[in-house]
């Protein structure tokens, strides 16, 4: 009898484990956000006990191609996210499972639309189907290190530079330099990010990267010329203040420690230099304000957003599928936490109506510039273009390639490359 | 007896020939079967056979003949001082009566690094605050001047090869001390009785025996220029620009991970191979006729 009970329960435990659903998580590296996601796993498993999550991080520059080499082999995990401009061809491909509305509680697309600002998931709508469930969207403003502008007469509360002209007058103020050697930027962008900072400026001046059919890429070199001539100056031919091959300025600013005076970054930046530097933090030393326009721009268009939305493998079963979609709609039914704790926008209406966003420290400014703002291009080939785009900047900017060379070979490597898609 | 023999020592030679063919030679058969086909890494469509239009298409690509023009410059410029400065070296040590294990030990130390702790190490160095840029300020007796080592084609190229001789000089020093220590003594004994000098001996005894330990050293180091891929990635990462030390196993991973065309990128790597081959072939063919035997 003794060895009938002992039989039976081990094959309670077998069949129980056996019924577990475990759903793998890949996700970048934020500091902030783990600690955040492991209590939602906590709170969710004890909701759940079938379910087991296992999330796993990745450094963000890392987990695209991890991601990738894991979906060629068919091995992908249950949920990941990555930027939205890296994800649109896992969408494309079918490698992703559209959002199970029934799991929502929802019955159609327009309900889950409503739930959020207008467009913020057209990125993710393909042949009328939703992909994904927007983790963050980010636009990327001008953060200022008051300090510095005041030592230099600055008054950064009216100084602050309002056009991209402005910002070569303030940055030649704020630079310090021991012969060719920059000890302090005033500014410097964010390399290699050029869909991100780059594209729009060139739109201010009426360039597009593709045109209105999406066949030819690279339209109204005049604009293009201009934001390329505007980057020679910039770099360590010209006007010298600033260049790819010094640490990222948005790194160096939270240290606040004398080698950059602003920089280009997210929301989310606040809450690093809270974590990174508190005293500095504290000190309410530094500000945010708008991405500029160019003097003579044609069209006002800030820095371009982009989103990383949590996606589900279209390959894990139907039964792992439905759990994964439920667990993401847990997740991010806090947006306000994910706002507090992390410093990430989730463009839900209930958000952003809160008090709670309108009470953060300049979200409203985010939020604006965002208005005016649209998402990265989305295109297949996103990648490959902003790295010849990246190859065009930094040749005019570290070479004495001209900006009319630059901008040929650009043009046509884009062009050969959209012909080799079609 | 002796067939018995060769039958069980075929049997315990099975785990690693079963383990080679998974873990190596099944890679690169699939590489030339995938060479010959279009296919989009993240695509679930079937690979659509297109014959040798990749390799068309590479020889026709300005990209492609940049990767090899980049590739021999960082192959020539480091793997001809790699070898003879590792012989110098080692034979500096071969003269030392003390302290010659700390001296292997010291050089051979960076070799133990990981490629990507090397680079990153190498990158801050190469920063234009960075000890590079004071160095040479130092030593030309200049102030605030920036050697552009990142940004600059020629300086970029000679920084990669900085840091790839750095890192493996010592460990080919090694080896040809280890040649030396090989090279029976008697022979050094004899020449010197005969009255050779110093030189004379290094020159006509140690360099001809030694003949074997140079092939040995300038194939593999050959080979390691050849496939070279961290610190031209890092750097890259580092913002440093792409064109001049885009080396063929940059492209490659580019062309796979970045461009998901995992059939263009497996026939940039089957020209490696065949490039790989053709020159070790060329060494050994050159070599050949001047075995030694003591």
């Amino acid at each position: 009898m003794k060895k009938v009970l002992v039989f039976l329960s081990m094959l309670l435990v077998v069949v129980s484990m056996a019924a577990k659903v475990e759903l793998v998580v890949w996700t970048h590296e934020d500091p902030n956000r783990t600690p955040l996601e492991e209590g939602y796993i906590k709170e969710f498993e004890k909701m759940y006990p079938n379910v087991e999550i296992k999330r796993v991080t990745y450094p963000s520059d890392k987990i695209k191609e991890v991601l990738l080499t894991a979906f060629a082999a068919r091995k992908g995990p249950d949920i990941f996210n990555i930027e939205i401009q890296d994800e649109y061809p896992y969408i494309v491909n079918g490698r992703v499972a559209p959002v199970d509305l029934s799991v929502l509680g929802l019955k159609n697309y327009n309900d889950l639309k409503n739930l959020y600002l207008e467009g913020s998931l057209d990125a993710v709508t393909y042949e009328g189907k939703i992909y994904g469930l927007p983790l963050e969207l980010t636009n990327w403003c001008i953060f200022i290190n008051k300090k510095y502008f005041r030592e230099v007469g600055l008054d950064p509360e009216k100084d602050y530079p309002k056009t991209w002209e402005d910002m070569v007058r303030v940055s030649e103020k704020l630079v310090i330099r021991d012969g060719q050697i920059i000890k302090r930027r005033g500014f410097d962008f964010r390399y290699p990010y050029y869909l991100t900072f780059f594209v729009p400026m060139v739109e201010q001046l009426g360039g597009a990267l593709f045109s209105a059919d999406g066949k030819t890429a690279i339209i109204n070199d005049n604009a293009w010329l201009k934001v390329l001539d505007f980057m020679k100056q910039w770099g360590p031919n010209g006007k010298n203040l600033g260049s790819p091959t010094y640490t990222a300025a948005r790194k160096e600013f939270n240290k606040d420690n004398n080698t950059v005076a602003m920089c280009l970054s997210g929301l989310y930046q606040i809450d690093r230099i809270k974590a990174e530097n508190p005293a500095f933090y504290n000190s309410k030393e530094w500000m945010v304000v708008p991405f500029p326009v160019f003097q003579n721009a044609v069209k006002d268009v800030r820095c371009n957003f982009y989103g990383h939305y949590y996606m589900v493998n279209a390959e894990s079963s139907k039964e792992k599928q439905e759990w994964a979609w439920r667990f993401i709609n847990f997740m991010l039914s806090h947006p306000q936490e994910y706002l507090t704790k992390v410093g990430l926008i989730q463009p839900r209406k209930d958000l952003i109506e809160s008090d709670v966003f309108k009470n953060y420290p300049y979200a409203n400014v985010f939020l604006e510039d965002m208005k005016k703002a649209h998402i990265v291009p989305l295109h297949p080939q996103g990648p490959q273009i902003e790295q010849l785009i990246r190859e065009a900047v930094e040749s005019v900017m570290l070479t004495k390639t001209t900006s009319q060379d630059a901008l040929k070979t650009l043009k046509k490597k884009a062009n050969d490359l959209l012909k080799e898609e079609q | 007896m002796e067939k018995k023999k060769a039958i069980w020592g075929f049997i315990f030679t099975i785990p690693a020939i079963v383990f080679f063919m998974i873990f190596d030679f099944y890679p690169v058969i699939n590489a030339f079967w995938m060479s010959f086909f279009k296919k989009d890494l993240l695509s679930l469509k079937p690979p659509k056979f297109i014959g040798f239009k990749n390799y068309t298409y590479l020889f026709t690509s300005e990209a492609f003949w940049n990767s090899v023009k980049a590739t021999a410059i960082f192959t020539l410029g480091t793997f001809i001082p790699m070898v003879l400065v590792s012989l110098v070296l080692a034979a500096l040590i071969m003269t030392r009566k003390r302290f010659q294990k700390f001296l292997q030990m010291a050089y051979y130390s960076p070799a133990v690094l990981s490629s990507v702790v090397a680079a990153m190490i190498w990158l801050l160095m190469f920063d234009p605050r960075g000890l590079a840029n004071q160095f040479l300020n130092f030593l030309f007796s200049t102030q605030g001047i920036d050697y552009h080592w990142l940004s600059n084609e020629n300086m970029l190229r000679l920084a990669t090869i900085i840091v790839y001789f750095w890192k493996y000089v010592g460990y080919f020093t090694v080896i040809f001390v280890s040649g030396m220590a090989s090279i029976p003594r008697s022979i050094h004994e004899a020449a010197i009785v005969d009255g050779a000098s110093g030189w004379q001996d290094f020159l006509h005894i140690t360099l001809p025996l030694l003949k074997p330990t140079t092939l040995l050293v300038s194939v593999m180091s050959m080979i390691q220029c050849l496939k070279t891929f961290s610190t031209q990635y890092l750097f890259v990462q580092g913002g440093a620009p792409r064109g001049p030390i885009d080396v063929i196993t940059l492209n490659i991973y580019n062309t796979a991970i970045r461009d998901h065309q995992i059939g263009r990128a497996s026939a940039m790597s089957v020209i490696l191979f065949f490039v790989i081959m053709f020159f070790t072939y060329l060494q050994f063919k050159v070599s050949r006729s001047e075995e030694v035997t003591y």
